[in-house]
């Protein structure tokens, strides 16, 4: 081996060297933000939640409170959000923006019905324990053992019809809230129970979705329509719908795709049929207006087999008008006076 | 009588294999070969040097959609455009169909068969000088690019998706040259096939629906990577969606499968096949 070459091959090993050992030494004072493996099936955190899930939500909010969009929403909605963050940490001890790096959101299966279950929010962040508990405390929560977790439960004293809520730590750094029922549940799958790693169908899903965003949802459509989030009348022109995925990437804009799974290719054929007469209609109610025929425009909608999509971009300049149009317009000045004819 | 004296052992395949490495080398990192390489390879250095230069001036480099790209998106959009989908086939082509095929050409294969080593211990030597050469030219441009473009606050962020970036296109690398190293040792015109199943089959097979995509490497290579494919349109993140992509252990063992499969049929054929060097 020559010394030329030599050199080269000790330039080239430095540079590598140098940029992963930097990079490494970031990612290490970091706290390794982002440590999946390779072709992950989603977050970690499925592995606390019970196998029956008919919903499943995450959203990336360190990506999102770090996305152009959230720095331009802040600016046009200053009060109101910090309002909102600010009761919530008040309440809580969490500060989104600053504690928070991902959430999960559940919604389990009531057993024997399509209907939804009781809801549950996985948070992973830093979170201050001993000021969460004294929070909880301090607003008549009472704290329990359940199979050896530590358990804070809480219950409005004067609503009786008002849900038991709960929260637990599962493990440092993951904070689980929601119906008691729903927590208990996740301490259940904790100490053995099937887990919804387990069910292949929602894996396959959640997999897909999770490569395409920065936010998204899986859910089984029978779970969303059953609590009246669809119109009965559509539910009832719409094909067979098994499952529906939701993703969306938050950046600059953002970019979104809605999947649905239907029961069989007819389904799919009729459902594709549907949404390209909605997408006509809503081509040519937008059509006089400029701020939204770009986002109409960027519709497309495909799918093969089973499956049908719709994919959408929207660009920040689009949400910029549509702040606009938002925002509360001035009254009219009122009517000015009769003039008084003089006598 | 006198013993005659005792032959010096044949040395191993391995002790073959690591001569012929130590000599292809320095032959291979000085060849014209190698100005290509850096072309190739620097070109993403430089665009990535632009946008640094364009963004300190405080204009946003890329818009898709109106929509401005930060450092992290503009680097997987590299990754892929650049790394993926051209530098990694085109240097596994160029390269690993040229690891007999040069020889053969150059009329030197003679002095190389002629030496006491067995004739696939070349083609490994060659194979890992390829390697070698070829990782220490694109994985440091790679991380030039990733520190021009990536903010050093989102380093902390991003720097797995780094990690596996560089981890993936050293084993494209390895994929596509063990396959080409196998059809420059048992074709005639090497160089041809292997830019026909590069820009022609593996383009085409990857967007036909069905099992075709099975067949190239891209797909196994392309399924590792941690960045959304670049959003030319709306109907890439359709793609992005809609792919079925296999799980990262079926895609490392399929290209752990490739490199150590198609090196054995090509040392195989090394070894088999008569070389007749033209007149």
């Amino acid at each position: 081996m020559t010394k030329r070459t030599r050199l080269f091959l000790m330039a080239s090993g430095g540079i590598l060297v140098v940029g992963l050992g930097t990079g490494l030494v970031a990612a290490y004072v970091g706290g390794f933000q982002n440590l999946t493996l390779i072709g992950s099936s989603g977050p970690g955190e499925l592995a606390y939640i019970p196998s029956d899930a008919r919903v499943v939500a995450y959203a990336n909010v360190r990506e999102i409170i770090d996305s152009e969009l959230h720095q331009k929403l802040k600016t046009l909605h200053q009060s109101r959000s910090d309002d909102g963050l600010a009761r919530f940490e008040a309440e809580t001890g969490v500060d989104v923006t600053r504690d928070v790096d991902y959430v999960v959101a559940v919604m389990g299966g009531a057993a024997g019905t399509p209907n939804q279950g009781p809801p549950l929010v996985l948070a992973r962040g830093r979170f201050d324990e001993v000021r969460v508990e004294g929070l909880v405390r301090g607003k008549g929560g009472t704290v329990e053992d359940y199979k050896g977790q530590r358990l804070f439960t809480y219950k409005e004293a004067d609503n009786q019809e008002a849900v038991p809520v709960a929260m637990t730590f599962l493990e440092p750094g993951l904070i689980a809230m929601g119906a008691d029922s729903a927590v208990r549940g996740t301490i259940d799958v904790r100490t053995g129970a099937a887990n919804a790693t387990q069910n292949e169908e929602l894996m396959r899903l959640v997999k897909d979705a999770n490569d395409g965003g920065n936010a998204w949802v899986v859910a089984r459509f029978d779970a969303l329509a059953s609590n009246g989030q669809v119109p009965s009348d559509m539910l009832a022109r719409l094909p067979a719908i098994n499952w529906v995925t939701i993703t969306s990437h938050v950046n600059g804009g953002i970019r979104a795709a809605v999947r649905a799974e239907t029961r069989d290719e007819s389904a799919a054929k009729n459902l594709r049929e549907v949404l390209q007469g909605m997408l006509a209609l809503a081509r040519l109610q937008t059509g006089q207006r400029a701020e939204l025929t770009g986002i109409v425009n960027s519709i497309e909608l495909g799918g093969e087999g089973k499956n049908v999509s719709l994919a959408l971009s929207v660009p920040i300049e689009a949400i910029d008008l549509l702040a606009g149009l938002a925002a509360p317009r001035p009254a009219p000045d009122a009517p000015a006076a009769e003039p008084t004819p003089a006598p | 009588m006198t013993a005659r004296p005792s032959l010096p052992a044949l040395p191993t395949f391995v002790t073959g294999a690591v001569r012929v490495f130590s000599l292809s080398l320095s032959e291979m990192l000085w060849s014209r070969r190698t100005v290509f390489l850096l072309l190739v390879t620097g070109a993403p250095v430089f665009l990535a040097v632009v946008a640094r230069i364009v963004q300190s001036s405080g204009i946003v480099p890329l818009r898709v959609n109106g929509v401005a790209v930060d450092g992290a998106s503009v680097f997987g959009m590299m990754i892929w455009v650049f790394f993926l989908r051209f530098i990694i086939p085109v240097l596994g082509v160029f390269y690993g169909t040229a690891l007999m095929a040069d020889e053969i050409e150059d009329r030197t294969i003679t002095y190389l068969f002629t030496r006491p080593i067995r004739r696939g211990a070349v083609l490994v030597g060659k194979y890992l000088a390829y390697l070698v050469c070829t990782s220490l030219v694109v994985l440091p441009s790679v991380v030039l690019v990733y520190f021009l473009l990536v903010p050093f606050s989102q380093v902390a962020r991003t720097f797995t998706s780094f990690a596996i970036d560089l981890g993936l296109l050293a084993l494209g690398l390895a994929a596509y040259g063990a396959l080409f190293a196998l059809v420059g040792a048992a074709l005639k015109r090497p160089l041809v096939s292997g830019l026909v199943f590069v820009f022609g089959w593996e383009q085409v097979a990857l967007l036909v629906p069905g099992y075709f995509r099975r067949f190239t490497v891209a797909h196994y290579v392309q399924a590792l990577v941690p960045h959304a494919m670049p959003s030319d349109g709306v109907a890439s993140l359709l793609q992005s969606v809609l792919t079925d992509n296999p799980p990262a252990l079926v895609c490392l063992l399929v290209l752990a499968g490739i490199v150590g499969v198609t090196l054995w049929l090509a040392v195989s054929a090394v070894e088999s096949r008569e070389y007749v060097l033209d007149q």
